[in-house]
């Protein structure tokens, strides 16, 4: 495909495709436009964390990137296959994408092996017991094996969401897409889920996180980019981005939450 | 004795001085309010009032309830002070003698319903008949039932005017349900062999062949006609082979060539066995229209309630339905077979006489259906599935029953093909299913309603096909909200199949009336309707029984 052009990182000598390209993105919900212009490239291998206030769009961003937002002008494009109105592209990419929501979204009414091996079962059509073993190796992997017969109302916000984790990553998805995954989480348990997400960052996953973990930003994060209303005003590795912000907004932005 | 006789004494009234303030219980019982004062003065005069005028009833039994309501006082009274704790003395205290006014009130209650149950207890027990066979007016005691009429009447209240000489086809359904559902149950509850999955796939297959039992046994199979049609084999293949591919596509079923082959042998197999049992001659078609009694409320029931329920989440869920246009899996069907039929009829009707070269070219108009299609299917973005689903459901909501049944009696068989005719109970049923339907569908919609988006996002991002969410995520969370209206509307289904009646349906409620105007049992009304209304009561009361124990069952593990 000739949108998935390769470059050769000099960094580490080795050729690495862009997964994600999103072009000029626009998103409306009716006569608000969300997104005005998005454009964002991420290379295979890399984290990247999508910041700014609540409200600039950094949500609706991620989601479209798997298409629970439909967005109205702009390329978006994983993997080599183009996210749009036809359903086998959608179902395609969204083999390839997991995601990992706020709320955690588990399903109530199944336990936590059946949330796990939901998809693998139906959309990988692997058999029952490949999944449920794949489906362990995850659960022991976010350290909750002994969990797999209880169901997520009988665990602790932390724990669901590491269930969470557990579920989309036993999809073997190449890209994780997290919308804000500790913001509903007390404090206590947040450490639990980032050191998750810090460890896959460090596994070679294609990540996009949208988060308010500045640690988690400037520890692990390759790339940084800064939204608001519905732009994307700034974008920089991190220790510029931090150290040396150019855009007024980011600077207000980050002498606010640095502050408080 | 005088020592502990002194110091129960003294306990009470040391108390009664620590715990009672007469202050406070006027205030809370009597003098609180006007409207409270006015209440219990007006109360407690009608309760002496009745208390003196069932004296001169039933002095016995009044004076009976009188002291069995004052030891329930000073058992209230022993409780609320905490001279003596009981389990009877605190329930009385909480239920029914808190107050002032509420211990009135029980007096009251306990004389009226003693009232109520002496003389129910004279006219259905006491001066009843029970002789099915002096049913006569000159037989019957004016004052008490005459319970003879419900054996004398018992065949027609149970199957109406069915032939009596095959009566064992009716009989051989009932032993049939009470075997399947007493083996299920056993299987069920006692776990006896419950894991093999064998085991449970013999008894599906039998609960969804229950209905076609149903049907052999009490409408019959015609023996007449060709034993084996082929153009009934070829076009009843080509609908099963649709929905196995249709399935396949969906990702219901895995394909492997066992069950290719399974779907194929299908339709032949049931198509020959049906005309080898028609053959047969062992049953022998009945007249529907025969069909009546419990028997026929129970199949109109049941056949709506399980009809109405797939109707109601088909129309729900294309309520909601986001689909933008037609889609090509029916728009394509449909056209090809419209320009099929057009080309076999109309072209080569004109191509056999054509006048002209125009006409020659006209003759081939069925081709432009394709056209029409395609250029429909590119251009139209309406959405179609949620519009017809929408005007469906206000349409038949917005219309009485008792409409929607004539309309299917009267009205059906004019959109049927010739030589078609529809028996009255299957319009009757289809109406009053799309009748059911429509108030499920509204239900079952709230109930997706009910759902945080969260859990169609998360369906939607895991991968899996619109179908697929519907079935393993939606589905079973909106139904389990839901239970509780989808059985309200299962119990007004089989209560309201009493309507049918009106349309001249012998059910149940039919032949009562039939009953009635027999000479023998003119003017039995009142046991008659007793009976079934034992018999409606006894049906809900099941209904809403299963379904609290399916409610609590299914509770495990709820957010």
């Amino acid at each position: 495909m000739s949108t998935q052009t390769s470059v050769v990182d000099p960094s580490i000598g080795k050729i690495r495709e862009e997964v994600i390209v999103c072009r000029d993105v626009h998103l409306w919900y009716g006569e608000f436009e969300a997104l005005r212009g998005v454009s964002l490239t991420v290379k295979r291998g890399d984290a990247t964390v999508i910041l700014g206030p609540s409200g600039s769009g950094k949500s609706t961003f991620i989601r479209a990137m798997n298409r629970l937002e439909v967005h109205g002008e702009g390329d978006i494009i994983i993997n080599g296959i183009t996210l749009n109105n036809d359903v086998r592209n959608v179902a395609e990419i969204r083999r390839e994408v997991g995601m990992v929501f706020q709320q955690f979204n588990l399903f109530p009414h199944l336990t936590v092996m059946e949330n796990v091996t939901l998809a693998p079962i139906n959309v990988r059509k692997w058999s029952r017991e490949k999944s449920e073993e794949t489906a362990m190796k995850w659960l022991t992997r976010v350290g909750i094996p002994e969990q797999a017969g209880k169901y997520p109302g009988q665990l602790s916000g932390g724990q669901q969401q590491r269930v969470a984790i557990a579920r989309t990553l036993a999809m073997e998805p190449e890209v994780l897409l997290f919308d804000e995954p500790t913001s509903a989480l007390d404090p206590e348990m947040v450490k639990e889920v980032l050191d998750v997400m810090s460890d896959l960052a460090g596994e070679g996953y294609t990540i996009v996180a949208v988060t308010h973990e500045m640690g988690f930003a400037r520890g692990v994060a390759d790339h940084i980019v800064f939204m608001d209303y519905g732009e994307i005003l700034e974008q920089d590795e991190p220790d510029e981005f931090f150290d040396n912000p150019k855009n007024d907004r980011l600077k207000l932005f980050l002498s606010q939450i640095l502050h408080h | 004795m005088a020592a502990i006789t002194g110091s129960l004494t003294e306990r009470i009234q040391g108390t009664i001085g620590r715990r009672f303030n007469w202050q406070y219980f006027l205030q809370d019982n009597i003098t609180g309010s006007w409207l409270l004062t006015v209440w219990v003065i007006i109360l407690a005069l009608a309760t002496m009032a009745l208390t003196i005028r069932q004296m001169g009833t039933f002095p016995t039994e009044t004076t009976l309830i009188l002291v069995i309501w004052s030891i329930g006082i000073l058992l209230a009274v022993a409780e609320g002070l905490h001279i003596r704790h009981s389990r009877v003395g605190r329930w009385l205290k909480t239920n029914l003698l808190s107050s002032v006014s509420n211990t009135l009130l029980t007096l009251f209650i306990m004389l009226v319903l003693y009232a109520l149950a002496y003389s129910i207890w004279q006219w259905a027990v006491v001066n009843a008949t029970f002789d099915e066979n002096a049913v006569a007016p000159k037989d019957r005691n004016p004052d008490g039932a005459t319970w003879g009429v419900i054996a004398g009447a018992w065949d027609l209240l149970m199957v109406g005017r069915f032939p009596r000489e095959a009566l064992w086809r009716v009989r051989t359904v009932v032993i049939f349900f009470i075997l399947l559902g007493g083996l299920s149950l056993i299987v069920n509850k006692i776990g006896l062999w419950a894991r093999s999955k064998l085991v449970r796939s013999i008894f599906t297959v039998f609960w969804l062949l229950s209905p076609v039992v149903v049907y052999i046994l009490l409408a019959g199979v015609p023996a007449e006609g060709a034993f084996v049609s082929i153009s009934s084999l070829i076009i009843g293949e080509i609908v099963v082979l649709g929905t196995f591919a249709f399935l396949w596509w969906q990702k219901v079923i895995k394909f492997s060539w066992l069950s290719l082959i399974g779907w194929t042998l299908f339709w032949p197999v049931a198509y020959i066995a049906w005309r080898a049992i028609g053959r047969s001659g062992l049953f022998p078609p009945i007249n529907v229209s025969l069909w009546g009694g419990l028997m026929l409320t129970l199949i109109i029931a049941t056949s709506v309630i399980l009809l109405s329920f797939p109707m109601g989440m088909v129309l729900a869920l294309g309520r909601r339905s986001e689909v933008r246009g037609i889609p090509w899996w029916i728009i394509w069907p449909v056209a090809i077979i419209a320009t099929i039929w057009g080309l076999s009829t109309s072209t080569s009707e004109i191509l056999a006489a054509p006048r002209n070269t125009f006409e020659k070219i006209i003759a081939f108009w069925p081709l432009l259906i394709i056209v029409f299609a395609y250029i429909l299917q590119r251009t139209f973005q309406g959405n179609v599935i949620a519009a017809t689903s929408a005007a469906v459901i206000e349409f038949v909501r917005g219309v009485p029953l008792i409409t929607l049944l004539f309309m299917g009696i009267i009205m059906a068989p004019f959109f049927m093909p010739e030589g078609i005719t529809l028996e009255n109970i299957w319009a009757v049923i289809l109406g009053y299913a799309f009748f059911s339907a429509a108030y499920m569908a509204e239900l079952i919609r709230g109930g997706l309603q009910a759902l945080p988006r969260g859990q169609f996002d998360a369906a939607d991002a895991i991968g899996l096909n619109s179908l697929q969410k519907m079935r393993f995520i939606i589905l079973p969370q909106a139904l389990r909200i839901v239970i509780p209206g989808i059985v309200g509307q299962f119990i007004g289904s089989f209560k309201s199949s009493s309507l049918v009646a009106i349309v001249g349906l012998a059910e149940l409620l039919g032949v009562v009336t039939l009953i009635v105007s027999n000479p023998a049992w003119l003017g039995l009304r009142q046991e008659l309707f007793v009976f079934i209304g034992i018999i409606y009561f006894t049906g809900s009361f099941i209904m809403s029984w299963y379904s609290r124990r399916m409610e609590t069952q299914l509770g495990v593990g709820q957010r």
